[in-house]
Parts: C-alpha cells; structure tokens; sequence
C-alpha cells in the first residue's frame, strides 16, 4: 500500500501531466509533417529533458514517440505523402479513402486503431515484459533471418494488380539497399567512391522521393487534373465498421507488439505485416489497396502496437530495440539510471510510475488526434495548386533535415522521380520500399548465421522458433500460389483442370550455399509444376 | 615600369599579410566574438551527441553562446572533412573528436584530410574503457583460458559495426594473440547485445556504460578491461595488458574517447582559452556527476599531448585495418 502511495506521488503531478499532454502534441504534428519523423523530434527534445525529473523527461520523450507515431499517418491519407515511414502501409488506403471523398473515416479509423494498439502495447509491456523479454533474447541471426523471410511475402499482398510488378519494385528495392558500405568486409558497393553514399541511401528522402514528390510531378504533368476534395466533412467512422475491423485491429496491434518486443525489426515492417495479414483474412480482400478501411485499420494497429513493446527490451534488458528507443536509453543514463532488471530493483516505484504515464498517454492520444484531425483535415481544402508547392518545401526541408545534407535532397528527386515512372508503369511503390528496409536484415542476418555457425546450415532449423517462421513461410507462400494460381484461372477458363504441385526439397552443395533439389537435378528453392489437359510447365525460383 | 608594378605588388602582398596577421591577432585576444559552433559527426541522439551537449552546456558559462550542430555521415569523416577545409566559420567552429576520427583514415580511401596536420588539437574530455565480456554461460572464466581455448578453435566476436571502436579492440586483440577469432558485425549495440547475452557470440569488447548493467546483473562475465589502468567501476577486473602479458598484450590499449578539436588555424590563444574554459568545467561538480553515468573518466591530455596521442591511435589503427584487411 506504501508502494502504491508512493507510485501515485511520483506520478500525480502537473509536471507528468504536461509533459504526456505536449509530447504528444508535438509528436503529433512533427509526425504530420513530412520528413520531420518522430526520431528527430525526441533527439531535438532530449537536451531539454536534462533538468526536469527522470519521470517527467522519460513521459515527455514517450509522448512524442507515441504522437509521432500516429501523427505521421495524417499526412500519409490526406496528401499520400507519410509523414513517419511506419505510416507508409497506410496510405496503401488511406489516401484512395481520401480521394473518394471519405478523409474523415480514414483519419478516425487511423486515431481509433491506433489508441486500441497503444493500449494493447502499453498493457504487454506492463503485465509480459518479462515473458516477451525472454523471447527477444532467444532471437538470434537464424530466428531473425526466417522473420524477415516470412516478412518477404508480404510484397504479394502490397503489390496491387500485379505480382510480377510488384517483384520487379522489391528487387529494385533490394539492389538500392545493397548501395554502401558491406556490412562484413567493410568493402564498397555500388558507393562511385561518395561519402554520401557509404552510410547506404539516406531513408527518408527516398520514402519522401518514392511517394510525396509523385504526386507533385503528376499534378504538373497531367494537363486535366480532376478536383478532388477530400472531404472533412464527409462521413465519419461508423461504429459497424470500426467493429468489422476491430479483429484486424486486434490481429495488427498483437503482430505489432511481438515485433517490437525483438529489437530491430522496426514499426514499418509491423505494419506491412499486419495489413498483409488483414487483406489474407478479409473477406473484402479485393477491396484492400482501394479504399478499405481495414487496410488503415490494420496498418495502424501494426505500427502503433510497436510503440509500447519497444520499452519492453529497453526496460527489462536495457536494450534499445529502434533509434528512438536508443534515445530515451541515452535520457535514462543522463538522469543516472540504468535500464534493466537492476531498474526494477532499484527503482521500481519510478518504473510504475512511468506506466501510469504511458497508460495516460493512450487516452490523451484520443484527444489531442480528435483535435488535430479537425485542423490537419483544412489541408484537404486547400486546392492543389497551392498545397503541393507547400509540400514540396517541406519535402525539400525533410530531406535535408536528416543529415543535413544537400545530396539528400537530390536522392529525394532523384526517387521521386521513379515513383513517377513507377505510378505511369503501374507499379505499386510499397514493394519497393519493403525490399529495401528487409532487404539488408535478410543479407545481414544470413551472414551473421554462417559466420556464428562455422558455415554449419543446421543452425537454420535450431528451435521452435525457426521451425514457427519456416512453416509460416511456406504457408504464405503456398497461400500466395494459390491465390494467384485462383486468379489466373478466373482470367483464363483453360486452366482450370490443370493442377498446381509444389515441391520443395533442401540440398546442401556447400556449407556456404543452402540450394534446392528439383526434379531433373536443377538446383532451386521451390519448383512449380503446373500440369494441364494439354500443356505442362515448369518454373524453378 | 615593370619594377614598379613589381614592387607595388610586394608591397601589396606584404601589406595583406600584415593586415591579416593584425586582424588575426586582434580575433585572437577577442575571441569569442561569435557564437561557437560545436559540430557533432554523429546523429542526435547518440553518446557522442549526448556528451556533446552536456559539455556545450557547461562550457557557455566560460564562452558564451555554443550551438550545437549534428552533421553524420561516414564514420564521422564527412564532419571532420569539412571542419579541415576551414572555410568561413572554421575560427568558431569546434569539434567532438571521437575513435572515428582516427579509425576512419585507415578504413575509408581517399580522404581529403590529415587527421594530425589540418587540425589543432585542444582537449581530450572523456575516456570509456571498453570491456572484454563473455556470455554468463561461458566456458571461460578469465582471459588466459579465453585465449588458449581460441588458439586451438575458432571463435567469435561481436561488434556495433566495421570500423567501430569495438570492432578495432577484437581486430588488435586478435592480431596481438594470433588467435581464431571471426568477426560478426551488428548495426548497433541494440542488435550485438542480445546475442551475445544469448551465446550466439563468444566474446565482445564493448563499451562499458552498454555492459555494465549486465555485468552487474551476473548475465556477462568481465575477463579484462581495455585500458592502461583499471577501471574504478569494475576495480576487480584485471586490464587486458595485466593479465594478457604473456600473450604479447602488454600495453593493451583501446577506449572510446571524446575530445575537442578545432581548424589549424584556430590562433593559439583561443586554443588556450579553450582548454582553460575545459579544465574548469571538467573540475566543476556537474561533470564530474555526469561521469559515472557513462562509466567514464576525464580525460587527460591537452593541446601537443592530445595530438601525439591522436597520431599515435592514427598509425595503430592504420596497421590493424591493414592486417585485417578492412579497407573501403
């Protein structure tokens, strides 16, 4: 009871209150502006927190980090440009939503599901820490290379009308991510000798370049440019669709959750995942990319329940699981306490304190989003012409912003320039984007796996968790088929009595190199065998 | 006419140099008549960026306004690059020096600076031993059974990063004991520490503030810090030269330093002035309270002993990345 009394005055203060209330405020706004991230605002906040209580400095850096968090999906359905990159899954149907007219139930879907994550997240990390904690710690490079895996498949679900589209933009994406510095030997790749290019390519002038600056280039290059208004003042977010979301909202803020428990994995990816799973579950998955609620819904919940599962690895193992994590790491240790069971120990009180506060945070995310939705929302009435000159600034100012550097701004155009070309081709830009954040983590982790084992590929099937991310693998995979293989014989009637047989069988050639035997001795990861009444055909990938 | 063309110029000449000499000195007894402008080579956020404005603060009481500038990139090169070129500014402009700015001409080709000539050195602020740890779990109780189970098999370890301080401690120890270590690179110590806390690596070298907790809780075992002396935070632990003598590593020495550094052409005054403002901050209690929080201690050396030190750090790590061929 004295414990109790002591949590209350430690956290019962105005001090607390004002701090969750303008962090999130500020995290709110630099969230909605575009390449202003949360990252940067709790850095830029941090100096300031040097005089004030530990409680109040950690609440206040939290409180940006949870505003950044949803704020960055304003920007991202009102003029598809992502103010974070976590909001990048969700214009994928936020801003269809927009364009027909329904901005304010894209934005209340968005502030809705992302407070239910937020409180989901907050609630694992107040009563699983130590659970989720346990689990963190038994990922290792083999458990990580299968996530990043399973977390692949998802450029089928992002890759709109086409697959094959969509798997040109990834491995675009993943050619681009390979441009700096190898992670192993150090050596150059793909650099021409800059400086600017040896720390790989800058990542938020290139989720500037790949989705706001498009629309900057089609509104000057289309000669008729419908008007469309984004409509504040259309309909709201009925209490039948938010039920009709809620399992994916659910689904989304649980992916959410133990994806921000692992360190390193990161909100965006989160959010991808979950979306993917919604549209696989949904009945109106033909919907998702066009407009779907649950698409919002989805991403939001992923990306939000990050938020709160990414103290869990700080607070109960003192290990910063994303940049911003770090930060606050860096504000505990400039307040004297060091994060980690020795925390719980020491300053257990602090620590409930502090969960008051983030459970406090949830609920004054509701008000100040309600509130900021009725001011951001007056961007949607602001005609193009000279809304996109604004963001087009902005985009500019967010891109040099990151390293303070003029050749990021290039890299922005530069990229913006292929979405432009990827908008005219018909080429969805989120796969792109997912190739390039997994595209290293599957590189670096298989790497990593090789060199802890000795080349020894066993250690791929090591544990429970391996085994989970295989099967779960192969299960999308197949799901993918055989979605496809569906779609394909809607299209052409011919197919229909031909069969589908997957194979896939592991062969091990050297200890570096895991390849695949199929049929006829060619070596590869998974052969298809279609077989008709009067054709038959083989694709080994 | 020629002759007096000739001469006119001379004088001309002589008279510029005269002019900018007098304006230098003048800058000198003035200075600071501007802001200072601390240029960090790292992101916000980070230990360096954190140390960096701890000092800025304190050192405004001597100096008057200092802003403080974050400019990534490289490996710190791309900042300490443009704080050499000099350039407009370059007289108020200090910067936050860290292993990086030595490591980074070994591993990085073609860099348009000297590490040791472009620059003036002025004072080196902070020193974080780096510890070398082993997982809870591991077979190893001290750095001798450490190095003779690693000449006979291969063994890992961990880093935040090629090129880093970490990195470049396992590189030297390595070459020091001709053991069988390999090398795993990380992007962080967010990712480095699960799995070495989790035995997927045999050993890590890291910074103390980021394993001291750990050590503390019993989840990592210390076999030796890195520097000359013992730490005060782990006074039990033995240094790596103390207790590796007999593996050639006597003299063992890597940390994690911070210290300031300015353009050539800074005038020696306010070189002066500029240790004089550091001392007094570092001896005041503020600093001396924010030490512990990073397992830190001041550092020592100022002005023509930093820069022999700097030099130093420059050719050993020079001869690592060679030997490890780590070359960009």
């Amino acid at each position: 009871m004295d414990n109790f009394s002591e949590v209350l005055n430690l956290f019962l203060s105005i001090d607390n209150f004002i701090a969750i209330a303008a962090g999130v405020l500020v995290g709110v706004i630099v969230g909605a502006i575009p390449g202003l991230t949360a990252t940067m605002a709790v850095a830029l906040a941090l100096p300031f927190t040097f005089s004030l209580e530990p409680v109040t400095a950690i609440l206040l850096l939290v409180g940006i980090y949870k505003g950044g968090m949803y704020g960055g999906s304003i920007t991202a359905i009102l003029i598809r440009t992502p103010g974070s990159p976590a909001a990048a899954c969700t214009l994928l149907d936020g801003y269809p939503l927009a364009q027909q007219g329904n901005a304010k139930k894209a934005l209340k879907t968005a502030l809705y599901s992302s407070c239910v994550a937020d409180l989901i997240s907050n609630i694992a990390l107040i009563f699983f820490a130590g659970y989720l904690a346990k689990i963190a710690l038994n990922f290792g490079p083999p458990e990580y290379f299968w996530l990043i895996c399973f977390s692949l498949t998802i450029i089928v679900s992002v890759s709109g009308d086409s697959v094959i589209k969509g798997l040109i933009a990834a491995s675009l994406g993943i050619i681009v991510s390979t441009i700096g510095l190898d992670a192993v030997y150090g050596s150059q790749r793909l650099t021409f000798d800059s400086y600017d290019l040896m720390d790989r390519v800058s990542f938020i002038p290139l989720l500037i370049g790949l989705f706001a600056i498009p629309e900057v280039f089609e509104f000057y290059t289309s000669k008729i440019v419908p008007h469309v208004r984004s409509a504040v003042s259309g309909a709201s977010l009925s209490f039948s669709e938010f039920k009709r979301c809620l399992k994916s909202i659910i689904r989304g803020s649980l992916i959410g959750v133990v994806i921000g428990a692992i360190p390193g994995t990161g909100a965006t990816a989160a959010a991808f995942i979950s979306y993917s799973e919604a549209k696989r579950n949904s009945p109106r998955k033909d919907k998702f990319g066009k407009g779907e609620v649950e698409g919002v819904a989805a991403s939001e919940a992923g990306n939000n329940g990050v938020a709160g599962a990414t103290l869990i690895p700080l607070l109960s193992l003192g290990i910063p699981g994303d940049v911003i994590t770090a930060i606050i790491l860096g504000a505990f240790m400039i307040h004297g306490l060091t994060p980690g069971p020795v925390l719980f120990q020491e300053n257990l009180t602090m620590v409930y304190a502090l969960f008051c506060g983030i459970l406090v945070s949830s609920a004054v995310l509701v008000v100040v989003g309600n509130t900021a939705i009725r001011y951001f929302s007056l961007i949607a009435e602001i005609p193009k012409s000279i809304l996109l000159p604004i963001v087009l600034m902005f985009c500019v100012y967010g891109a040099y912003a990151v390293n303070n550097s003029t050749f990021d701004i290039g890299l922005m155009l530069l990229f913006g320039l292929l979405g432009f070309i990827f908008n005219r081709a018909g080429i969805a830009s989120a796969p792109f984007l997912i190739g390039f954040i997994l595209g290293p983590m599957f590189e670096d982790n298989l790497r990593r796996t090789f060199l802890i084992s000795k080349g020894d590929p066993s250690i791929f099937f090591r544990g429970p968790i391996t085994w989970l991310f295989v099967s779960l693998t192969i299960a999308s995979l197949a799901f993918a088929i055989y979605r496809y293989w569906q779609s394909r014989r809607a299209t052409y009637p011919s197919l229909k009595k031909t069969r589908c047989i997957i194979s896939i069988s592991f062969y091990r050639s050297s200890p570096y190199a895991p390849c695949v035997q199929g049929e006829g001795g060619s070596h590869s990861l998974l052969n298809l065998n279609f077989k008709g009444p009067k054709h038959e055909k083989r694709f080994h990938l | 006419m020629k002759k007096l063309i000739k001469n006119f110029a001379s004088a001309a000449a002589l008279s510029a140099v005269a002019l900018c000499t007098t304006i230098s000195a003048v800058h000198a007894a003035d200075w600071p008549n501007d802001n200072i402008r601390l240029v960090v080579p790292y992101s916000a956020g980070g230990t360096t960026d954190l140390i960096s404005r701890k000092v800025a603060d304190l050192m405004q009481n001597e100096l008057g306004n200092i802003v403080v500038e974050n400019r990534p990139g490289a490996g710190s090169t791309v900042a300490t690059g443009q704080l050499a070129r000099g350039g407009r500014g370059a007289d108020h402009t200090i910067l936050m020096a860290s292993p990086g700015h030595a490591i980074g001409p070994a591993i990085y080709p073609g860099l348009r600076f000297n590490p040791v000539e472009d620059f003036k050195f002025v004072k080196k602020v902070i020193t974080i031993p780096n510890v070398m740890v082993v997982p809870a779990n591991s077979p190893y109780n001290s750095l001798e059974e450490f190095v003779e189970a690693a000449k006979n098999k291969e063994v890992t370890f961990s880093s935040p990063g090629t090129g880093s301080s970490v990195h470049m401690s396992g590189e030297l120890f390595k070459n020091a004991t001709t053991t069988q270590m390999v090398h795993v690179p990380f992007r962080g110590s967010g990712e480095a520490l699960p799995a070495l806390l989790a035995g997927d690596v045999d050993v890590s070298f890291d910074n103390m503030p980021t394993v001291l907790p750990h050590i503390q809780s019993g989840k990592l075992k210390a076999l030796a810090v890195t520097t000359p002396k013992r730490s005060p935070f782990l006074p039990d632990v033995p240094t790596v030269s103390e207790a590796g003598e007999q593996y050639g590593l006597k003299g063992f020495n890597t940390s994690a330093w911070f210290g300031i550094v300015a353009h050539k052409s800074l005038p020696d005054e306010a070189t002066t002035k500029l240790i004089d403002a550091l001392s007094n901050v570092m001896e005041g209690k503020d600093f001396n309270e924010f030490l512990p929080r990073f397992g830190a201690v001041a550092g020592t050396e100022s002005g023509d002993e930093f820069r022999t030190f700097i030099s130093s750090e420059v050719g050993k790590w020079a001869e690592v990345a060679k030997k490890a061929n780590i070359k960009r």
